[in-house]
């Protein structure tokens, strides 16, 4: 009789832990989100994450290829397609393309300009969508919020249309739809960077500046828009704009020595972007560790600026002075608009993306096409000025139309150089690239002045055509 | 557990003593040694009185002592041998002969992980390797001991370095996602996550393989589980196949053994490559040719460098000798009822790399295993710890890639004083090839595998079993990168990277089996159920600007700590399992298995899913029909099975819609795409097989044919980038089938007093087909996969020779646009090896023992490198002795074009089929009667060659590292040592 019962409660008791395992509520199953990880409504559930999702946008344009600065990133890309920037080595083929305009549709650097402008565009997209569902984030930030994203959106998609003309204009994050979008016209691109840009405008009219120059403000968006209808041969508009930002005499200057135009929060600066953004602890902007020639080994250096260049300033140029080194072991000019290449300590240059020197360029081209000469040779002598050379009221007051307009291309040119691929951009534009090009690159092609959509795009996406040409 | 345990243990020995009391009238000791037909004694048999719940084991001098009833019969069971039973009468001293089983096939009892089967009984597909097979191969990997040695099992090493996770696929590739393929890992009952670990260090590609820190020799046996009748009963994990790793024990032996050998390595193979003269003489041809002035730019080696100089980089880089020692101790010991042993081993490993840098291994395992003396109540404790130390150079530092490429006249990579001699590469405008060099990481990975299984026998056929696991991974990583190891020009710091991360699970296993026989039937079943979790954390920090080169890695030391990034994850992870085997009168089985699982891998509405399979056999040789008329054919089965298993095998929260920290400060950004939607890859098994023995099983021959399909293929959907990202976690609706013969050959050529001869043979034919994929065409793998084709092809361009008038290789432009792309690549190259397999020989003749293995593959490969005759890197040699098949030798870019598309041509594609001896065992015993008076049991002496040769055509270093042509993963290895049995 014991061992029947002994037997039985323990069998009892160890059925019966056995049943509770195999019973145990399916909860179990149930994990708490990573400790790395923020769930997006959550993100959008605060004033302050929100804010840093757009901290997290700032941040990740010194991440993203296009806008870093870097090798891959317009400014050097689009430097090499034009008459500006060139080679030092020319072993490394998949940059010779740009420089080449040969750019084979595989090229690594085309890809990943295009996937980081398109990551940035999801990024914006995110936030814009999660500040929509989001009903705790007060309306003050989430306004200033979706004012700053849509200034982002706007921006990159002026990059992507003007380096490949026709894309695909991805305004939410559904990727089930985005993977097989179209590409949209010239003219639909340029409504939605239009719409975007009015957007912030609106909503940040009344908004104060930063101190940093990092953030985007209502002069901003009035800064690119005065570029966007320059483009579009708004010149009214154009003007208007411009003229709107260089009445903020009081914000924005342009300062009398060339070394300070690229330094951290510069008088000049509209809009710049913060080397701290990539979190590796290197404080110097890449364009200073790109363009600048490697003190100890001079043949690692990269990039060279080219001698016709050069030799359109002349020898009394502030800016030959200042922002065009020479190096000696190498015989070759550099770009020295940056100062520092290397450095761990605050930041003291920031990566420079919209100034004021710009904005006098576009209003003088803006009046010169509407046949106000005298406002053009104005604001092109403020330019000339500031580098110290001849004043075109003194020397050629009489000029015509046609002339000023050449010859405010030419200060562009003097003035932009290694900095956004404005030449590339200019010459397009103006429909002078083979004109100007092929003295330099017989081979050059009209379709060359688009880059191809990158050969994976189409893989992934079958209803996305080539350029043509490629 | 504790808990359970106490009172286990306090009931059976309660409930033995009430027995004993009861039972005590009319008892007599009987006293009795059980021997085999050789006169040797036998420890751990079992005895046990018919129809009672008593029973004991043969001591180890074969000796027992048991109280029974003049009624009663012992019956005397011991694996391997035919059970006797004895009728006591009025006996007191019984004396057993037991006779070996002459079906040795059928005895092989087979580890299906829930339960035991016998081989002869199974109705899936397990293959089985056991210690003797693998122990003395010097590898760090146990599961590259297989290689070659299973039907269905294809396993490459994927690295020379010690230390890196091997490819290992069962029956093919399933998923889509190369890291949705991995089997699932069980030691003793735990599952261990079969993926690599992740390195920054130059393992980082192949990744830190988790069995690592397994020793080798520890291991008793290793199944492979393939078919859905074994595999259904792992349900979600299964899809891949299951491997089975089982330590060794301490039953039925006693004594301490003690191994040691050493040796070298060497690397297999060297490319014939071009000498200084040959060299510049193509690139001053190319200048010619091209109609290009060389300057110091373009022709740094012509105008720069020495013109007399010549290396032999491969001899530089690979031409070392890294030497291998193995030290291995265990002791095994313990009492009837209780047995224990304990192993210790140390296994060191140098490198071929001019760097002195070592793997170390440090393993040590306990095992003990009780029962009570009425074999009621079982207790099985196995801990397996094991150290890895592991010093590589740091990622980014390519010495095969210089060991080909770099010029035969470049300059001394070091300066005198031992540093890097930036002057004379800089000069030429490179990047010093070795940038990087006196980086050092050291992976440092420790290893607890813990099991305890309980089993108590509630009543007669019905036992309830828990099995409780715990595993402890930890692995701290150092990778530390001095100033010196960087061009003083971009200003360098003293840095390191520090990453440590460690995996946890824990396992809880409780299970009931039953098992009843009501005449001719007999029935065996399961329930059981399964939680687990495993946890797994992350941290990495990058220390910047340390003092001093000696105080890198000190974190405290850094001036600033950067990139730091922590991540835990947990994954969780639930199931109910049971199974039904049913046998009436041994000839036919059948066997079910089910499992419902619930993985937190998927969002709530997901999570839970069914899995199951059906198996029967029919051994149709014990009908009378057969054993009449066909009594050649000793043995004949006929078994089938199917069943559905699946794969959990993606990322954690994969499906959380989710921010993390930008690495810039107080920034948060999404890191990818969510998809809530998604569920399990769901994987169809079907198999039949034949299994025969012929001349009283002297000559085996097993035949199998299996389907499997894979489908709700679960994968990291590529997109284009306008979506954001480059691909988002999804069901695809297409179909993956693996499909093939597995033929298993095994014989006894000779078995004689003096000499046994053994040779065992398999050979797989797989056929992997993606076939069925529903709108393909619009998809974004339109042009990765195609239907009807294997997953593994490549899309290639048709080469049409060298371009006359260029001089050029040109390709065929299909659709005539002038254009070369996707779609011009016309060509589907199939990839998949068409067969594989071993053949394995064992030749004993008194002491001594040979044992080799071959292992053969066919496959097509490609060599697609080094044949770009003109640029400033070096090339085969043939570019210059048979140059007339290659292009005109340039530097141009278009040259470069046209070799960038050739080499993405069939021009590329040989044959890579090889023949490899694999591994060479000889061995000698020492003649018992030498050693007796030393007190030893054993003496053995033994040498053993790895990758001895291999006959193949492929151009390449390693056919079965099939990148390029220039990688390698076998290196020829010979080691000698020495084996005592106390």
């Amino acid at each position: 009789m014991k061992i029947k019962f002994y037997t039985h409660r323990l069998s009892i008791i160890l059925i019966l832990v056995m049943l509770s395992f195999l019973t145990s509520c399916q909860d179990w199953i149930e994990v708490e989100e990573p400790d790395n990880k923020l769930v997006s409504s959550e993100v959008f559930s605060s004033d302050e994450t929100a804010q840093s999702a757009m901290q997290g946008i700032y941040n990740q344009l010194y991440r993203a290829s296009f806008s870093e600065g870097w090798l891959g990133s317009v400014t050097v890309l689009a430097g090499l397609s034009s008459d500006n920037v060139e080679l030092i080595n020319t072993n490394a083929l998949d940059l010779l393309q740009f420089e080449q305009n040969t750019i084979h549709p595989d090229n690594t650097y085309n890809r990943t300009l295009w996937s980081s402008a398109y990551n940035i565009i999801y990024m914006v997209n995110s936030l814009l969508e999660g500040l929509e569902k989001s009903t705790k984030v007060s309306p003050e930030v989430s306004q200033r919020l979706e004012g700053e994203a849509k200034f982002i959106r706007a921006f990159t998609y002026f990059y992507l249309r003007n380096l490949y003309g026709e894309v695909p204009l991805v305004v939410n994050t559904n990727y089930e739809a985005n993977a097989t979008i179209e590409a949209s016209s010239i003219l639909e691109i340029d409504e939605q960077i239009l719409t975007d840009l009015g957007v912030t405008l609106s909503l940040l009219a009344d908004v104060p500046n930063s101190a940093e120059r990092t953030q985007i403000n209502e002069f901003t968006a009035k800064a690119l828009l005065a570029r966007v209808h320059l483009y579009l041969e708004n010149w009214e508009l154009a003007e208007a704009y411009s003229s709107e930002v260089i009445a903020q005499s009081g914000n924005y200057s342009l300062p009398t020595d060339m070394n300070e135009v690229f330094l951290a929060n510069s008088q000049e600066a509209i809009w710049q972007i913060s080397p701290l953004g990539a979190g590796t602890g290197l404080t110097n902007t890449n364009e200073g560790s790109v363009f600048l020639i490697n003190a100890f080994l001079p043949s690692l250096s990269y990039l060279k600026i080219s001698e016709n260049l050069v030799s359109s300033l002349t020898s009394d140029d502030n800016r030959r002075i200042h922002w065009v080194g020479y190096n000696e072991d190498l015989a070759i000019y550099y770009a020295h608009k940056y100062k520092i290449q290397n450095s761990t300590g605050e930041p003291i240059e920031y990566s420079m993306v919209l100034r004021l020197a710009e904005q006098y360029l576009i209003r003088a081209e803006a009046r010169a096409n509407q046949n106000n000469l005298q406002g053009a040779i104005i604001d092109l002598d403020k330019i000339k000025a500031r580098a110290g050379i001849a004043l075109l009221s003194e020397t050629n007051p009489e000029i015509d139309q046609q002339a000023l307009l050449k010859e405010i291309l030419k200060e562009r040119r003097k003035e932009l150089f290694a900095e956004w691929g404005h030449r590339w951009l200019d010459l397009i534009r103006l429909g002078r690239a083979q004109e100007i090009l092929l003295p330099i690159n017989s081979d050059l092609e009209l379709t060359d002045l688009r880059y191809p959509i990158p050969s994976e795009e189409l893989l992934r996406n079958p209803f996305l055509n080539q350029n043509p040409g490629y | 557990m504790k808990f359970l345990f106490k009172q286990a243990l306090s009931c059976s020995i309660f409930l033995l003593l009430v027995m004993l009391s009861l039972t005590s009238y009319g008892q007599q000791t009987i006293r009795g040694t059980v021997s085999n037909t050789e006169q040797v004694l036998i420890p751990g048999v079992n005895i046990t009185i018919k129809n009672k719940l008593k029973g004991t084991t043969t001591n180890f001098e074969g000796q027992y002592q048991i109280q029974a009833q003049a009624q009663d019969t012992l019956v005397f069971t011991y694996l391997g041998y035919s059970p006797q039973a004895i009728p006591v009468g009025n006996q007191t001293q019984i004396n057993i002969v037991l006779q070996e089983e002459e079906n040795s096939l059928g005895d092989l009892v087979i580890n299906a992980g829930y339960y035991r089967v016998r081989d002869r009984e199974r109705t899936g597909n397990i293959a089985k390797v056991t210690a003797e097979e693998i122990e003395l191969q010097p590898l760090v990997s146990p599961l590259q001991a297989l290689q070659g040695r299973m039907a269905g099992v294809e396993i490459s090493a994927n690295t020379a370095t010690p230390g890196g996770a091997p490819i290992i696929r069962i029956r093919g590739q399933n998923s889509l996602r190369k890291e949705g393929n991995y089997p699932l890992y069980i030691i003793d009952g735990v599952p261990i996550n079969s993926v690599p670990v992740e390195s920054n260090t130059s393992l980082g590609f192949v990744g830190v393989d988790p069995l690592s820190t397994m020793n080798l020799s520890n291991i008793k046996s290793i199944e492979v589980l393939k078919d859905a009748d074994a595999t259904a009963i792992y349900g979600s994990r299964g899809a891949n196949g299951v491997i089975l790793i089982t330590t060794k024990t301490g039953e039925n032996q006693k004594g301490v053994q003690a191994r040691i050998y050493s040796g070298v390595s060497i690397i297999p193979k060297k490319l014939d490559l071009l000498n200084t003269n040959q060299y510049l003489a193509l690139r001053k041809q190319a200048f010619i040719n091209d109609g290009v002035e060389p300057d110091e730019f373009n022709a740094y080696d012509l105008l720069i460098w020495d013109q007399n100089r010549e290396t032999d980089w491969q001899d530089y880089f690979l031409g070392g000798t890294a030497n291998i020692t193995d030290v291995n101790i265990s002791a095994q010991g313990g009492s009837d009822q209780t047995h224990f042993r304990l192993n210790g081993a140390f296994h060191k490993q140098g490198t071929i790399y001019p760097v002195d840098l070592n793997y170390q291994k440090f393993t040590g395992g306990f095992n003990l295993n009780h029962h009570t003396k009425d074999n009621k109540f079982q207790l099985n404790l196995a801990i397996n710890y094991g150290i890895d130390q592991n010093e590589l150079i740091g990622d980014g530092i390519d010495f095969l890639s210089n060991a080909f490429k770099l010029p035969p006249n470049a300059p001394n990579l070091y300066l005198e004083d031992g540093s890097l001699n930036w002057t004379d590469w800089g000069e030429a405008g490179l990047a010093h090839p070795l940038e990087g060099v006196f980086n050092s990481s050291t992976i440092e990975a420790r290893n607890l595998i813990t099991n305890l299984n309980l089993s108590y026998k509630i009543l007669e056929g019905l036992e309830l079993k828990t099995n409780l696991g715990f595993t402890d991974y930890k692995s701290d990583e150092l990778v530390k990168m001095p100033k010196r190891s960087y061009n003083p020009a971009g200003m360098p710091l003293h840095r390191s990277l520090s990453t440590d991360s460690q995996r946890q699970t824990w396992i809880a296993e409780p299970q009931l089996n039953y098992t009843k026989q009501w005449d001719k039937l007999s029935i065996q079943a399961l329930i059981g159920s399964t939680i687990q979790e495993n946890q797994y954390k992350n941290f990495s920090v990058e220390g910047q600007n340390y003092v001093a080169e000696a105080l890198i890695g000190n974190l405290g030391a850094a001036e600033k700590l950067l990139n730091a990034q922590a991540r835990n994850i947990d994954y969780r992870y639930q199931a109910v399992f049971s199974r039904i085997g049913l046998n009436w009168d041994k000839k036919y089985y059948l066997n079910l298995t089910a499992r419902r699982d619930g993985s937190s891998r998927f969002a709530a509405a997901n999570r839970f899913a069914n899995f199951g399979a059906i198996g029967a056999a029919w051994i149709f040789t014990e009908e009378a029909f057969f054993t009449k008329r066909l009594n050649w054919l000793s043995f004949g089965k006929i078994r089938g099975s199917y069943g559905t298993t699946g794969n959990d095998q993606i990322p954690d929260y994969g499906y959380l819609d989710a921010y993390e920290a930008t690495p810039g400060p107080g920034g948060l950004y999404p890191v990818g795409l969510a998809n809530p939607k998604y569920t399990w890859e769901k994987n169809k098994k079907a198999e039949i097989a034949l299994q025969l023995g012929f001349l009283k099983d002297k000559l085996d021959v097993g035949i199998s044919a299996y389907r499997n399909r894979s489908s709700n293929q679960l994968v990291g959907y590529p997109l284009p980038s306008t979506t954001g990202f480059n691909n988002v976690q999804a069901n695809l609706p297409a179909t993956v089938e693996n499909s093939g013969w597995e033929i298993e050959v095994s014989s006894e050529n000779i078995n004689n007093n003096k000499v046994r001869w053994e040779t065992s043979f398999n050979i797989s034919f797989p056929r992997n087909e993606l076939i069925r994929y529903p709108g393909l065409e619009q998809s974004s793998y339109a042009n990765i996969y195609k239907e009807g084709h294997p997953l593994n092809i490549r899309f290639l361009y048709e080469y049409e020779g060298v371009n006359p008038e260029t001089g050029y290789y040109s390709v065929k432009d299909q659709n005539g646009d002038e254009i070369y792309d996707q779609e011009d690549k016309t060509i589907i190259q199939d990839l998949t090896r068409e067969y594989f397999g071993g053949i394995n020989n064992t030749i004993s003749y008194q002491g001594i023992s040979l044992q080799f293995l071959f292992q053969f593959v066919k496959q097509q490969g490609s060599f697609s490198d080094l044949f770009n005759a003109g640029f400033p890197q070096n090339q085969i040699a043939e570019v210059t002795h048979n140059s007339s098949s290659y292009a005109q030798v340039s530097q141009t870019l278009d040259a470069f074009l046209a070799y960038a598309n050739v080499t993405e041509s069939n021009f590329v594609i040989e044959d890579a089929s090889f023949i490899r001896m694999k591994t060479i065992n000889l061995s000698y015993s020492l003649p018992v009667k030498w050693i007796q008076s030393l007190n030893l049991n054993q003496v053995k002496f033994f040498i053993t060659g790895q990758n001895l040769f291999t006959i193949t055509d492929y151009k390449g270093m390693d056919p079965e590292t099939l990148q390029g042509g220039t990688d390698f993963s076998n290196l020829r290895t010979f080691t000698g040592g020495l084996q005592l049995n106390f």
